[in-house]
């Protein structure tokens, strides 16, 4: 820099917003996003309420009900609509996560997902399948 | 008949004066069906207030550098026509998760640090000398990474993501999308060199999908799809045997 150069002049101060807690609020894109993740917490708390539930089955047949509580029905259904929710959106995604190439060409979005739903169904038959067989 | 008229609701922030940015509404002619907002934003410069603020250069959606919030969606201000939101007010911010530097003009030095760090140009191991001829590339080669070539750098999608706008540590959409467009080039070999940068924590795995940053793409990009397919790839390398090969 010569001497009558004045010096360069940069910004001194910026704002700088923040997010707010209501962001997800904004759009609804968004708020199904949150809705998506949340739905993970009530599916957790189920898996937990479960595990008591197999706890008390240590304590022979009779202690094992858990049809027999109103609340934990009441519960499952709740979760069963979340864990369908958070599995289809989930699957849905795929097609655009999985990039495969069959004889050098991309195989379709639609084709992969309609694969990983077809697996879905295959697999709740096979688990419902095994817990029914064992129940009897 | 009446003179057609459009509001323009614009935040003004001069850093010498204002503690936080303001809105300052401006009632201009909406003269002609093809205006964008660019263009009433010029018009106030030229004819209202000269000191409003703002970036522009091509007019044509090209250039990425006229991005800004209309209606509380990001928008190339070039591209979006003020017929679609008369007779409401259009409520013009700066891209929002950047800092303000003036009016609507943001800092995107934080981009422009994180767009360097994935090296997005093409890496060789050994240049060829200029007589051994072209890269040639088929169109299939060239097919594998159009889609992510595409970004202008325009930041619509930064200002989209609130994983960004909460951690601003996250690398984004853009550049992801940018490092899976060299890393798919078969010109390329530099994969190795890109892998600590977008595998961090920082990197793809700070990403949950919420893909907003494809909806407001100007030109049809699907970062999120870069990132999840990114992370899909990182972990084949590292759970395949053979997978680190080059």
């Amino acid at each position: 820099m010569s001497a009558g150069e004045a010096p360069v002049q940069t910004a001194t101060r910026t704002y700088r917003p923040s997010m707010g807690m209501g962001w997800w609020l904004r759009k609804g894109h968004y708020f199904w996003y949150v809705v998506r993740e949340f739905t993970a917490l009530p599916l957790a708390l189920w898996l937990l309420w479960f595990l008591v539930e197999i706890k008390r089955a240590g304590g022979g047949a009779a202690g094992y009900s858990p049809h027999g509580s109103t609340a934990f029905v009441v519960f499952s259904a709740v979760c069963l609509l979340f864990a369908l929710y958070h599995s289809i959106t989930f699957l849905s995604l795929a097609g655009v996560i999985i990039h495969v190439k069959v004889l050098e060409r991309p195989v379709s979005s639609r084709l992969i997902v309609a694969s990983q739903f077809g697996l879905w169904a295959v697999a709740s038959i096979v688990i419902g399948a095994v817990l029914i067989g064992f129940g009897r | 008949m009446a003179e057609k008229r459009v509001i323009i609701k614009a935040t003004r922030f001069d850093p010498d004066r204002d503690e936080a940015p303001r809105v300052q509404s401006y009632d201009i002619p909406f003269a002609d069906e093809s205006m964008v907002v660019l263009d009433a934003l010029n018009y106030i410069k030229a004819h209202v207030d000269g000191s409003l603020s703002y970036r522009w250069s091509c007019r044509m959606g090209i250039c990425g550098s006229c991005g800004m919030m209309v209606n509380g969606t990001p928008k190339l201000t070039c591209n979006a026509f003020l017929r679609d939101y008369w007779p409401r007010p259009i409520v013009v911010e700066p891209l929002r998760n950047f800092p303000v530097i003036r009016d609507l003009v943001i800092d995107m030095d934080d981009f422009m640090h994180k767009l360097k760090s994935i090296q997005p140009w093409i890496i060789r191991k050994q240049e060829l000398p200029l007589g051994a001829g072209e890269h040639r590339q088929t169109t299939a080669q060239v097919d594998e990474y159009r889609q992510f070539s595409q970004c202008i750098n325009c930041m619509l999608c930064y200002a989209a993501c609130p994983v960004y706008g909460l951690n601003n540590e996250f690398l984004g959409p853009a550049a992801t999308a940018l490092a899976r467009r060299y890393n798919l080039d078969s010109r390329d070999e530099g994969l190795k060199l890109r892998l600590p940068v977008i595998a961090s924590s920082e990197g793809i795995w700070e990403c949950s999908f919420v893909g907003e940053c494809s909806v407001v793409c100007p030109k049809g990009v699907d970062p999120a799809k870069a990132i999840q397919q990114t992370k899909l790839d990182t972990t084949m390398r590292f759970v395949l045997p053979y997978g680190n090969r080059e």
